[in-house]
């Protein structure tokens, strides 16, 4: 295809996206050297019937003509990144001198509000994808043994925690788990604590989360793994009966073998969208306990009166850069295919 | 001879039956289907019974008694006379005006399916025939934009937006999530247009199109599975959205899902959860309808991105 | 109808080259074959003369005219693809009458028009039905017919006959070569096929990475191939190569020698065709155990190991020997081709 072609039909595609989502990076780049203008004070004289008394105000009226002319605030440099909402460099050297082990270290860093969503988000990829993909493959094996009239019907009830939206689905547990709820009360029961609440401590409401995760992505895993099942060669499969392989070694040579670029896709999805975790943490209104790097996002942007859009934009390439480092190894991947390809 | 073979095979069937190769050992059997048994009842079980609970009034639903409250609606008998009351979707539909998001997701959904799929079309297309190196740095770049959080890129439009004064109308969120959709419906499409052989096309232009006029005359007509299931994903992706949605809309302009968001803080505290409860399962009861009607195409689509490696 | 010219032509993608130096004068009316193994560049010279291609340098002329900037519907060609490319939403009389729509021609000459082509490629039994429900030859001769439909300057095939199997390719091939003798359109033809080539082409074009090998007749090519690569290429079995050296017009090779060669002395290939040479009881020129005796129907196919080289003999149909038996051939000086033993080349006779 002629370059003028190609370039007609990849337009309003390309143009779409080098405006709201490269465009957008940059911006992020540019806001996060600058931070919100100071406020501008003024004496104000309010006389009464006993005296006058001086009172300091926000000067209104200064403060939006500033903000209309640098609509981004004073510049900052990097002193939004490495502020104590950030990297807070300082606050770390100091819990660095007052600990003594790394645990205690560990322990304090993690009380900083970025690491705290840094560790909770790393947790969340790193726990959720592996579990992921494990039940989903469970899964496609067990149905994949269904009569075949069972199957259409056990697809459909399974697609429903992916399909339906996070936020909703996250609700939807979160009210199932409270303690009036079905799960909450019955968990209640079980364990003879009336008190028990998922929602109380940290560690509870990271394994609600997680378990959520699990439960949501699941079935994407299924449905590859299921249609890749269908394709395994039946060739290498009754080749395997014929050498004599067991069912348990016929699904570890010859299914599993299949499977792997499946598995390496699915987790490159899972790593992907499982960084970005934020709706399940809205649903579970979780935030007392678990913070992700976008709900920093949401929360600078939507917690208060005017928009702190500074820290958001810095927590943004921060997770920007997070999201590169992540990649790094698939890209390198493929470049490689690429250039061996060429 | 060959009269007979059909009434021996019958007679000799039953004598001769044995687990044949491929039949598996009982245990294994009663095994997975217990497992699978379990994860539907995982999967599917909140969904009814949240559909089940939002006809019952808050004490029965947040039973402080006993969950079979639920069930069986004591409260809801006391306090409505009936088994079943509509009262949550009353309240949310007419008193909170859920009605208003309905239609702004139903704006929302159909604009960012419909020009998502045309910019797609085009642009897959074109990534799927052309020869040249480029096609590959795009893709690339498509992948990594495709893994940027949502939330990353808000916060870079929020000033902007508020600066040229088009935040919180429907089409800057429409535009906006066409963008963000555009890489996910670029992947999908180029490779179903990798699987239209391109002979079709190419015989189309030797027989006197234009480019442009082989793709309308000859892969269009061809086309729809493939826009079909890449649709679904794009209306998906709308009707989930909340990143977006919550924080470029309006409160008037809100959607379905950040609508049922700022429910919880305006009517937990009334004691109006019910209204949340109502509106949740609003929102899920169409895309249960469409799992319904296109459960076959979200399974390829979901599969399609995995083939392709 | 027209005179194409390919001047010094040349592909490459990245430092690729798909295609070197492809220089040719197809006559008006020829019908021309490309010939050579798969992925040698075959079809990219025929997207090439298409338009579906870019030339990376060289001249396309056809009909006196340059035709490398044109797009491929202004070429004035019609072309048969290897999987056809039929349009599966339309009826096979609409495929057919498809490049007349798009090339604007007056509606009332449609019908006529497509029936002539229907007709010629006789699909009249089936001209409503959908691609889907024809079967593989009559999709083929749907393809042949929206070729046809038009008169075009050139018609262009790549391996046409590919997906048939092996009977249906047969008949197909020649109703190819009955149309065309009709039609007396320039005719390039691309396949992998030898006996397709052997049997359709008014002049062959073997080519091999890129490049061609040599131009010429079927019986040109057959008896005097140009160098190794077409003398293993053409005739089946193909010809049989062995190394050794030339001293004093005698050929030494493992098990086989061959006097009474007018070549220098020093190190050659020699071939011969297993049709040419023949068991003899004794004084044969090859003289070695053999290695397998194949019945082939009408004849039977002695092989011998000589070195690391397999070397064939066609005899009799009855002709019987044990593995391991002792058998001679003879192998006369004048049925023997010499190649250089490095470039590969024919030495001349
Ligand atoms: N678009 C392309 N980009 C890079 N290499 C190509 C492209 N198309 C074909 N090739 C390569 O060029 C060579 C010749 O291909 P082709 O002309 O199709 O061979 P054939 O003789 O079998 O028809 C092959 O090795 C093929 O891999
Ligand atoms: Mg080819």
């Amino acid at each position: 295809m002629p370059h003028r072609t190609f370039s007609l039909f990849i337009l309003p595609s390309l143009l779409a996206m080098l405006l709201f989502v490269a465009l957008p990076i940059g911006s992020v780049i540019y806001q996060s050297l600058f931070i919100e203008h100071e406020q501008i004070m003024v004496e104000v004289e309010n006389c009464g019937p006993f005296g006058c008394t001086t009172e300091r105000r926000v000067d209104a009226e200064a403060m939006a003509q500033l903000r209309a002319e640098e609509p981004a605030g004073r510049w900052n440099g990097l002193g939004t990144y490495f502020n104590a909402g950030h990297l807070a460099f300082e606050r770390i050297g100091q819990i660095w001198d007052r600990t003594e082990t790394w645990g205690q270290f560990l322990d304090q860093a993690m009380n900083l509000p970025f690491y705290k969503a840094l560790g909770f988000t790393l947790a969340y990829t790193f726990i959720v994808t592996p579990f992921v993909i494990i039940l989903g493959f469970c899964i496609a094996l067990g149905v994949n043994a269904l009569p075949n009239l069972a199957k259409g019907p056990v697809i459909f009830f399974s697609l429903l925690p992916m399909i339906v939206t996070p936020l909703i689905g996250s609700l939807v547990l979160f009210w199932m788990i409270d303690s009036r709820g079905i799960i909450g009360a019955t968990l209640q029961t079980i364990f003879g604590d009336p008190t028990l609440s998922l929602k109380a401590s940290p560690t509870l409401t990271w394994v609600t989360l997680f378990v959520y995760g699990v439960w949501h992505s699941a079935p994407f895993a299924f449905v590859v793994f299921y249609a890749g099942l269908q394709g395994v060669p039946k060739d290498t499969m009754e080749s395997a009966m014929v050498d004599g392989a067991s069912r348990r070694e016929q699904v570890r040579f010859v299914v599993i073998p299949y499977l792997m670029p499946l598995v390496v896709f699915i987790a490159l999805m899972q790593l992907m969208d499982n960084f970005r975790v934020f709706e399940p943490i809205v649903g579970f209104s979780a935030e007392a306990n678990a913070t992700s790097l976008s709900y920093l996002i949401y929360s600078d942007l939507r917690g208060q009166d005017t928009p702190l859009f500074a820290s958001a934009a810095a927590t943004s390439v921060l997770t920007t850069l997070g999201v590169i480092v992540l990649l790094t190894p698939v890209l390198i991947r493929t470049w490689r295919d690429f250039n061996r390809k060429a | 001879m060959t009269d007979t073979t059909a009434a021996d095979a019958k007679l000799i069937a039953p004598r001769r039956r044995r687990r044949s190769a491929t039949a598996k050992p009982l245990p294994l059997i009663a095994l997975s289907v217990g497992f699978v048994a379990l994860w539907v009842i995982a999967a599917a079980f909140p969904f009814l019974w949240t559909a089940w609970g939002s006809f019952k009034v808050e004490a029965d639903f947040f039973s402080r008694q006993n969950w079979m409250n639920a069930v069986t609606g004591v409260q809801t008998l006391r306090q409505t006379g009936e088994a079943f009351t509509m009262d949550g979707y009353e309240g949310a539909w007419i008193e909170q005006e859920f009605w208003r998001a309905v239609i702004n997701t139903a704006i929302v959904t159909f604009f960012v399916t419909t020009i998502s799929l045309t910019f797609g079309t085009l642009g897959g297309y074109a990534l799927a025939r052309s020869g040249f190196r480029y096609t590959f740095w795009i893709l690339i770049m498509a992948l990594i934009f495709r893994a940027m959080p949502h939330v990353t890129l808000v916060s870079g439009y929020l000033l902007p937006f508020f600066e040229l004064g088009i935040w919180g109308y429907l089409p800057t969120t429409i535009i906006v999530l066409v963008a963000i959709n555009q890489p996910f419906t670029l992947w999908m499409l180029h490779s179903f247009f990798l699987s239209i052989p391109k002979d079709l096309d190419e015989s189309a232009m030797v027989d006197g199109c234009t480019r442009f006029q082989a793709f309308r005359l000859a892969v269009i007509p061809v086309m729809w599975p493939g826009v079909i299931t890449t649709g679904l994903f794009s209306f998906l992706l709308a009707y989930n959205d909340f990143t977006v949605t919550s924080m470029l809309l309006t409160a008037e302009n809100q959607t379905m899902v950040p609508k049922i968001n700022s429910f919880l803080g305006s009517t937990q505290a009334e004691g109006k959860v019910m209204y949340a409860v109502a509106a949740v399962v609003s929102a899920i009861a169409p895309l249960f309808v469409l799992i319904m009607f296109f459960q076959r195409q979200i399974v390829s689509g979901l599969t399609a991105g995995a083939v392709k490696g | 109808m027209a005179r194409l010219q390919l001047k010094n032509v040349n592909k490459r993608w990245g430092s690729y080259v798909a295609v070197k130096d492809f220089d040719l004068d197809i006559a008006d009316q020829e019908f021309l074959v490309l010939l050579g193994p798969s992925g040698c560049g075959k079809s990219t010279t025929m997207r090439m003369i298409a338009g579906l291609e870019d030339v990376t340098s060289g001249e396309i002329v056809l009909g006196g005219r340059n035709v490398n900037n044109l797009e491929p519907k202004d070429r004035d060609i019609s072309m048969v693809f290897q999987s056809y490319g039929l349009y599966p939403n339309l009826s096979v009389y609409e495929n057919i009458r498809f490049p007349l729509r798009v090339r604007k021609v007056p509606k009332e000459q449609h019908h006529e028009m497509v029936m002539t082509a229907i007709r010629m490629v006789e699909l009249e039994p089936f001209m409503d039905r959908r691609p889907a429900d024809l079967s593989g030859g009559q999709r083929q001769r749907v393809a042949l017919g929206r070729a046809i439909v038009r008169k075009p300057t050139v018609f262009l095939m790549d391996e046409p006959l590919s997906n048939l199997d092996a009977k249906l390719r047969v008949s197909t091939r020649a109703q190819i070569k009955n149309l065309q003798s009709k039609l007396k359109t320039t005719t390039v033809y691309v396949t992998h096929d030898q006996i397709e080539a052997m049997t359709l082409a008014d002049r062959v074009v073997v080519m091999n990475k890129g490049e061609i090998q040599q131009v010429g007749t079927p019986t040109e090519i057959y008896d005097n191939p140009a160098n190794t690569f077409v003398a293993s290429f053409i005739g089946s079995p193909a010809m049989n190569l062995v190394e050794g050296r030339i001293e004093g017009g005698t050929f030494t090779g493992d098990g086989i020698t061959v006097e009474g060669l007018k070549a220098p002395s020093g190190p050659v290939t020699l071939g011969f065709r297993a049709e040419d040479a023949s068991i003899v009881p004794s004084g044969g020129q090859i003289a070695a155990p053999v290695y397998a005796v194949e019945l082939l129907g009408e004849a039977s196919m002695i092989t011998w190991r000589l070195g690391e080289q397999l070397v064939s003999v066609k005899t009799a149909k009855d002709y019987r020997a044990e593995t391991g038996q002792m058998v001679e051939a003879s192998v006369p000086a004048a049925i023997c081709h010499l190649f250089d033993a490095e470039t590969g080349k024919a030495l001349p006779r």
